[in-house]
């Protein structure tokens, strides 16, 4: 048996009600999409964001700070390491490289952080253009930072460029020119302006880890003209020496941690935000469900005598079972489908200003999550649609054709 | 070819008798037994209908008559196996169709019965050929070019267009004609038609008339009218008249010319 010819015709009568149930099942299914599909590219952007983080030493205090401060270069108050400890983690042994970071000003908005050129290189993996800063007064931009190579430009005071100038808002007298500009990394270092530690302490009035007077840059630095630092990254040479450092900075003064051990906090809140979105997504689809189910209810009341008609030309039970079982499932299926798609668009848009808005590059895509997600709609929407095809599969011929 | 069945138990003739060469099916001996049909109501149970005996013999073209609510439809669908009455038996030949499982009787109406009804029910947004391929649906997955072939020639003998035109489109005349073509789609050789004139103006009323006549007396069709139509009525060869479910007379009156 073949009941297209009759679903093909019900759907063409109700086509407006029908369009209807597949767009609240397509939105439905899309929040569930676009929520999972996020929160995944949240996760392994900022997973990817850290990576050059192997360990960071700072100031004890909140780990998440610092790392919004250090990898994310969000705004915010991350206290000064003392000096003893940053002289120390400036010249330990056991790390490749071991990179003193420094926040607090800004050009054009774009934030400038000082540290040494072995990090730049470390965070890029090369440069894409000029080379890497050789001067105190030389800077390297990020990959979206839109101030040429060969520009010169004043650093202001503070994390933000803002119009509407304040009692703390100034410009350094230092100027600074850029000399390179790093390969993309898909981070807010994008679009940072990297600089010599020592800009940022000289302009800050602190001893630069030389001579008074002297105008090298990077290390070895001497121990006893360190000043503090936010935060110190550390590319341990070997995995025993990440734990050995990260053991050996647990202190009174330090606090020592893979950045993956505050994300994981992170994303335990990000996956409850999840839980609870998920919790309101089926929330809607289960209200979707029910107002589905009560409109095809309504358009099967309304179809009640084409039904009877159609068993008293012969029509088999199954027949009229499979007519309504396939409008539904139709609903379901496309609804889904189109959910499926709506839910990537969606995720897709998000991600885009998450990324504008934060500089870490988010890839939203479909997964196996997603598309076990939308399995699920459709399966659970076939099943839902055997209730109405079943009510008309039972419905008594007689009544219905001699009902007025 | 058998002659017309002899009219026993109607107790009339019938004037319109096939002819011989035309006649295409062998139409059964229908016989209503000790049928009874009562429905609950808040006021207790109602008889709708209560039949001791009545024979449709092969070939006739009998109206229903009877005023509103006095079991017209009621007898249709019984005797095309659409309701379980309380008792009695619808004979087919010497086949009792209410003996028979719900699937049996499905196919048996499928290909027996053809049904009409007052408000053609057809599907308005297909095509007059797809509304006449539509019983082929109930058992097959696709259809062929000779079951279109079949539908086509059935649209082409009642005059119907066959193009992409929906049957929304058609006039109420064209429409029942449509119903009739979908319901001749298995050959049936009985025809059942519930008030199929009753929708339509004069004109329409009186070409479909004659399509039920010619299956009839053309083709040796048994075809079971209900209407109110005088028209309709002097077309056919016997009446029964229902009241308050019981036939007045128990038995079919002739038709008088």
């Amino acid at each position: 048996m073949n009941p297209l010819l009759v679903v093909r015709a019900t759907i063409a009568r109700h086509l407006g009600t029908y369009v209807l149930f597949i767009l609240l099942v397509a939105v439905a299914t899309a929040i569930g999409v676009a929520i999972t599909a996020q929160e995944t590219a949240l996760r392994t952007g900022s997973a990817r964001a850290a990576d050059k983080f192997d360990l960071i030493i700072a100031a004890p205090g909140s780990q998440t700070d610092v790392v919004m401060a250090a990898i994310y270069l969000r705004p915010g108050t991350v206290p000064l390491l003392d000096s003893a400890v940053v002289a120390k983690a400036l010249a330990e042994p056991h790390a490749k490289i071991s990179a003193p970071l420094g926040f607090g000003d800004n050009i054009r908005g774009a934030p400038i952080v000082g540290t040494v050129a072995a990090f730049v290189d470390h965070l890029s993996g090369g440069l894409e253009q000029g080379r890497v800063f050789a001067a105190e007064g030389e800077a390297v931009v990020g990959a979206a930072s839109d101030l040429a190579i060969g520009g010169s430009f004043r650093a202001e005071h503070g994390m933000h460029h803002d119009d509407d100038a304040d009692g703390d808002h100034h410009e350094h007298p230092a100027t600074l020119t850029v000399v390179g500009r790093m390969k993309p990394t898909g981070t807010p270092w994008d679009n940072s302006v990297i600089v010599p530690i020592e800009f940022v302490w000289r302009v800050h009035g602190l001893p630069t880890g030389h001579p008074e007077h002297a105008r090298e840059i990077g290390p070895p630095f001497d121990p006893d003209r360190v000043p503090g630092a936010p935060a110190i990254v550390i590319k341990p040479d070997t995995i025993n020496a990440a734990y050995g450092l990260r053991n050996q900075y647990r202190t009174d003064a330090s606090m020592a941690f893979f950045p993956a051990e505050a994300l994981i906090r992170l994303y335990d809140v990000l996956a409850d935000v999840r839980t609870l979105m998920s919790a309101l997504a089926v929330a809607t689809q289960g209200l979707v469900v029910v107002a589905m189910l009560a409109g095809i209810m309504a358009i099967l009341t309304l179809h009640r005598r084409q039904f009877a008609v159609l068993r008293a030309l012969g029509a088999p039970r199954l027949y009229i079972f499979l007519c309504v079982w396939m409008q539904t499932a139709f609903i379901a299926v496309a609804g889904a489908l189109m959910g499926l798609l709506l839910g990537a668009a969606a995720a897709r848009v998000v991600s885009h200003l998450i990324t504008r808005a934060t500089g870490i590059v988010l890839t939203a895509q479909i997964g196996l999550d997603e598309l076990l997600l939308v399995a699920g709609m459709i399966i659970f929407g076939l099943l839902v649609a055997t209730v109405p095809a079943f009510i008309a599969y039972r419905r008594p011929v007689m009544a219905a054709l001699t009902s007025p | 070819m058998p002659a017309r069945a002899s009219s026993a138990g109607c107790g009339c003739d019938n004037r319109n008798t096939p002819r011989s060469e035309t006649r295409t099916v062998r139409p059964p001996n229908l016989e209503v037994q000790d049928l009874l049909v009562r429905y609950s109501s808040g006021f207790g149970a109602v008889t709708a209908l209560e039949i001791d005996h009545l024979s449709v013999p092969p070939g006739a073209l009998l109206a229903v008559t009877g005023p509103s609510g006095s079991g017209k439809s009621t007898l249709l669908y019984a005797i095309a196996g659409l309701l379980r009455p309380e008792r009695g038996d619808i004979l087919w030949d010497a086949r009792n169709i209410l003996a028979e499982t719900e699937s049996a009787r499905d196919r048996w109406r499928r290909h027996s019965i053809g049904i009409v009804f007052q408000d053609f029910h057809l599907l308005p947004e297909l095509t007059p050929l797809q509304n006449v391929l539509l019983p082929a649906s109930f058992e097959r997955l696709t259809t062929d070019r000779a079951t279109r072939a079949r539908a086509g020639s059935l649209l082409e003998r009642f005059a119907l267009p066959q193009g992409r035109r929906t049957t929304a489109t058609l006039s109420r005349g064209e429409q029942q004609r449509v119903a009739l073509a979908r319901a001749l789609f298995y050959d049936p050789p009985v025809l059942l038609a519930d008030e199929p004139t009753a929708s339509l103006d004069a004109a329409a009323g009186l070409t479909v008339t004659q399509n039920l006549a010619e299956l009839s007396t053309d083709e040796g069709r048994s075809v079971i009218v209900v209407t109110h139509d005088a028209a309709l009525i002097s077309h056919c060869s016997t009446r029964i008249t229902l009241e308050h479910g019981r036939l007045r007379l128990g038995q079919c009156e002739e038709v008088s010319a």
